[in-house]
């Protein structure tokens, strides 16, 4: 019983429809939806470590082209980074379904406007860093990270933020890899909400080599 | 014209004298003008009888001339005998006299014919759907036994019959065919039980008159019939309840004219608010909702005919469990571990996201006519369904619904019904039209498309009676035409064209078996055209970290043409047998059913996709193969006069016959015992009932095996398919006990019903499995209730 072709139905539909019109002006209007902007989607993740004193940025960047899509998101990396230096990571969040010129374009600027209901959690293999030590506050939000560096490291209640964070790779060569998880926790944002609060609006995980 | 019909019938009816082809029909009405469907009417001097039908009407044929006595029966009411001198065929109208000295609760499962009489159908009136008002539609549909439903915390209920549920049951609100958005697990139907007189459903396969997508049964609210004396009526009912704090007010007022004779009008309002409610231990916060419905309606009743107008608004908002957001598996695997759920704070009344906002707008017309043994009906309905869910969300989007939906559908139905001396017949013709839209706004690819669709269908029944036997066959035609317009995963537009249309049939028998028993039974086919939701929704809904895609959607390949695609239209072929016994101290019905549903449309898991916001499962909505097998038994016995001990079980096993597995939310074997103390009269008081009521609900082990993200992803790191699994380990089984009383008094002419109650008594800490909070927190608490009836 396979579906086939009913031709009679589409002359019926418009003479019905037409009658009904008639009756019902909202219904049986145009049906193509208007496309809507899609603010949510981040396509794009860019990790951005600038050492202190100048020097070449390490840049690397996560991509999810096909949003919520089949497709995985794809990583690049690793994050180089040189023995001993210290380093202010930025990070950048954009929709590239949107136009550039659009707001929705630059989700970073929403994070900042947001921060405190945002809250960015950082994991590491040990011994990657020495400054902070450890691996990282995403199993316990009292493990240090370094939200320095910036006016983007705080939210307005001086609550960590983290789209700027301060890092001081290990003095000697070690790899391993390097976690970003981005809450949001909209009025359960406080001094003890942890990686575990609210619910995840990124989380990537690269690979990193101090050498 | 006219002549030639007289022409005509008088042979027949010179003819039907001498042959014994006389007929006494009629209806049978409450003093409150209620239809009493259900009813028996016996001829006493043949031993042969009927029972009324859902519109409180009977017919009992092949009489010959001569004296009869009809005795009439109604759980609640009189008995009443009427003598009938019989010449000709006879119309009577039977008004029943409640029943004030013997308190009998109507039962809960009043066996009785529609117009397949040999259909399986349950229904819900009288004290029971009177005591169970307060709740909400699809909770009191659970009093039925093989009725459940799939919850989405503690008011948002979906009904199941048999185990199937969504775009498999037809609801049809005061006859017309109720269209909302029910293709998502979190829409409750948009009805206010208060509305209804009595709630039927038919359990069937292919309920042939109402329509395609009956593949589980059909529900049908029935208000009750409009008043045709002038006399002015009403009732007044406030309930309370401690469990979430909640109010409900709600009134009628009913009339005729004295001048224009056959006028009637009604008006009806109904008026909830409740807070957070709570589990066992903590609150659940953000279950709060409110709701505001009205209804009104105004008829003219003549003899040979009648018509009528009913509006009715709904509107309700429901606030979901704050602890149940998540976007990622790793959010889901935290709030499982999580008691009391995240966000839980104290008791409040606010609604805040994630929440929906629903409307429904009905309006009907509809009327009737009759000529000899024919009657003509038609009705028209147009509905205005409106849907908003507000998620949590960043920013400014908090405030904007995430899903923004405005369905309108058009419905005409006619019917032609002949009454014959041996046979009945049915011919009509239904035709619906639909248009969805998205309101543009939302921030987000559409969840559904927008669409129009045009459908239709032809439909023939026959009943025919053959000594002690009642067959009855049906057949029917539908097509459906689809429109789309919607957005894939990369955001580009996509338009579809889709026909379908298909047949279905069913033939039953029903006869008596001695003096105190019965037996149906039937085997019908059902089929329905895809819902654009099972084809094209795309995205997260409201739910537990899963992104879904439509059957004709890739997440690869964007939107694919459905002729290249495997996609076939679902079928079911549903038996239903009942047994009845009913004598004197001990009534039982056993009913059993096996549903087996080609192409069955289920979500099924396929993968893991890395995202953004974490692993994130993917679930496809494919087809399978499926059955249903159960059995559903109601039973009492008087054990001495005032004490009467009832039982009810709801047994069920489905299956996925393709891959040899389970299958998602289907309800568990459950089992009540109730004990009931009825007191006839205590001076001015009267009807007082006390109802103790356990309740044993078992695991449900025949569900996919849990598998946890770590075994997810090994599986498809190792290329293996994904199986069905759920995020958690089905719940224990568990008991409850529920204890009610209530108690009347007459003041004058009207009358005061007043009744309190304890539901969960133990305070007993449980999750129900097809309760879609069990991820996230204990079912609820005990709750006291409180209730009174004014009936003037």
């Amino acid at each position: 019983m396979k579906f086939v072709s009913f031709t009679i139905a589409r002359p019926v539909l418009t003479l019905v429809c037409l009658i009904a019109a008639a009756a019902f002006i909202s219904s049986c209007s145009n049906n193509d939806p208007v496309k809507e902007d899609t603010p949510e989607l981040i396509t794009k993740a860019t990790l951005t470590f600038t050492p202190a004193g100048g020097g070449t940025p390490t840049v690397v960047t996560a991509t999810d082209p096909d949003g919520e899509g089949y497709k995985s998101i794809t990583v690049d990396g690793p994050i180089e980074l040189a023995t001993g230096k210290t380093y202010t990571l930025g990070i950048q969040l954009i929709n590239e379904l949107a136009a550039s010129s659009d707001p929705e374009f630059d989700i970073t600027s929403e994070v900042r406007q947001e921060g405190d209901e945002h809250m960015f959690f950082f994991g590491w293999t040990n011994n990657v860093f020495s400054d902070p030590s450890g691996n990282g506050n995403v199993d316990n939000r009292n493990d240090a990270v370094n939200y320095s560096g910036g006016a983007d490291s705080k939210d307005a209640n001086d609550l960590p933020l983290g789209l700027t964070t301060t890092w001081t790779a290990s003095s000697a060569a070690a790899s391993g890899t390097f976690r970003v998880l981005l809450k949001h926790q909209p009025n359960l944002k406080s001094d003890v909400s942890d990686s575990n609060t609210g619910e995840s609006d990124l989380d990537i995980t690269f690979t990193i080599d101090v050498k | 014209m006219k002549f030639f019909i007289f022409l005509f019938v008088l042979p027949l009816s010179l003819l039907a004298q001498t042959n014994c082809q006389l007929t006494i029909s009629g209806t049978l009405f409450s003093k409150e003008n209620e239809t009493l469907p259900g009813a028996t009417v016996f001829v006493e001097e043949l031993q042969r009888g009927t029972v009324a039908d859902v519109d409180g009407k009977f017919s009992i044929t092949a009489l010959c001339p001569g004296k009869y006595t009809l005795s009439i029966k109604y759980l609640g009411y009189k008995d009443q005998v009427e003598t009938v001198q019989l010449t000709k065929s006879k119309t009577l109208n039977v008004v029943m006299a409640e029943q004030d000295e013997v308190l009998q609760e109507v039962v809960v499962e009043d066996k009785f014919k529609t117009d397949n009489e040999t259909q399986s159908v349950s229904v819900l009136s009288g004290k029971t759907l009177e005591e169970a008002k307060g709740r909400s539609f699809g909770e009191v549909l659970r009093e039925i036994p093989g009725v459940g439903s799939i919850q989405t915390g503690p008011s948002i209920f979906k009904p199941v019959i048999h185990g199937v549920h969504s775009q498999r049951i037809l609801i049809l609100n005061n006859g017309i065919r109720h269209e909302g958005q029910q293709w998502g697990a979190e829409h409750a139907p948009e009805i206010d039980p208060f509305i209804a007189s009595n709630i039927v459903v038919i359990k069937d396969a292919g309920a042939i008159k109402y329509g395609t997508d009956a593949l589980g049964g059909v529900i049908l609210v029935n208000p009750p019939a409009l008043p045709v004396d002038a006399t002015l009526g009403g009732e007044l009912n406030l309930r309370a309840n401690s469990n979430g704090r909640s109010g409900i007010v709600s009134g009628m007022l009913q009339g005729g004219s004295k001048k224009i004779q056959g006028l009637g009008w009604r008006v009806q309002g109904t008026g909830k608010k409740g807070g957070d409610y709570r589990a066992p231990d903590y609150n659940l916060t953000n279950t709060g909702f409110n709701e505001l419905n009205f209804s009104t309606a105004a008829g003219y009743r003549k003899k040979n005919g009648s018509i009528e107008a009913f509006y009715s608004h709904f509107k309700s908002n429901l606030g979901i469990l704050r602890g149940s957001v998540t976007s990622s598996v790793e959010d889901l695997e935290n709030a499982l571990q999580l008691e009391p759920p995240q966000g839980t704070k104290d008791f409040s009344y606010t609604i805040d996201n994630p929440r929906q906002e629903v409307s429904h707008d009905l309006l009907k017309l509809n009327g009737e006519w009759a000529a000899g043994k024919n009657v003509y009906r038609f009705q028209y309905g147009f509905q205005t369904n409106k849907r908003k869910e507000f998620d949590v969300r960043r920013g400014n989007l908090y405030d904007i619904p995430s899903i923004d939906l405005k369905l309108f559908t058009h419905t005409l139905d006619i019917e032609w019904a002949h009454n014959g001396t041996v046979a009945d017949r049915s011919v009509g013709l239904n035709g619906m039209l639909q248009d969805n839209n998205n309101i543009f706004g939302t921030q987000r690819i559409p969840f559904i498309p927008n669409f129009t669709s045009a459908s239709g269908g032809v439909f023939f029944i026959e009943k025919i009676r053959m000594g002690a036997w009642i067959v009855d066959a049906g057949w029917r035609y539908d097509f459906k035409h689809y429109n789309v317009s919607g957005y894939d995963y990369k955001n580009a537009p996509y338009r579809s064209q889709l026909d379908f249309h298909s047949m279905t049939g069913t033939l039953g028998a029903s006869r008596g078996l001695g003096k105190y028993a019965s037996l149906s039974t039937s085997l019908g086919s059902a089929w329905r055209p895809p819902h654009v939701a099972e084809l094209y929704s795309f995205g997260r809904h409201q739910s537990a970290g899963a992104v879904e895609y439509g059957l004709l959607l890739d997440g690869s390949e964007g939107v694919l043409d459905i002729n290249k695609s495997d996609y076939r239209n679902e079928n079911a072929l549903k038996w239903v047998g009942s047994l009845e016994y009913n004598r004197d101290k001990f009534s039982v019905e056993v009913s059993g059913y096996y549903n087996y549903i080609f192409n069955y449309i289920y979500l099924k898991p396929s993968g893991i996709t890395q995202t953004f916001t974490g692993p994130t499962p993917y679930f496809n909505y494919r087809q399978t193969d499926a059955s249903f097998l159960g059995l559903d038994v109601s039973a009492f016995y008087w054990l001495v006069s005032p004490l009467k001990v009832t039982a009810k079980a709801s047994l069920l096993r489905a299956t996925d016959e393709t891959h040899h597995d389970y299958l998602v939310f289907v309800p568990s074997n459950r089992y009540e015992l109730g004990l009931r103390y009825e007191q006839k009269q205590h001076r001015a008081w009267k009807n007082f009932y006390a109802d103790l009521r356990l309740k044993y609900v078992a695991r449900q082990n025949r569900t996919p095996a849990y598998l946890s993200m770590e075994q997810l992803t090994a599986l498809q790191d190792a290329g293996e398919p994904i199986p069905s699994f759920d995020f958690m380990e089905a719940p224990p089984d568990y008991f409850l006990l529920n204890y009610s009383m209530g108690i009347s008094h007459n003041i004058g002419a009207s009358r005061i019903d007043i009744s309190a109650g304890v539901d969960n008594v133990l305070n007993t800490r449980y999750r129900e499995f097809t309760n879609r909070m069990k991820y996230y927190a204990d079912d609820l608490g005990r709750n006291f209730t409180l209730g009174v009836k004014y009936i003037f």
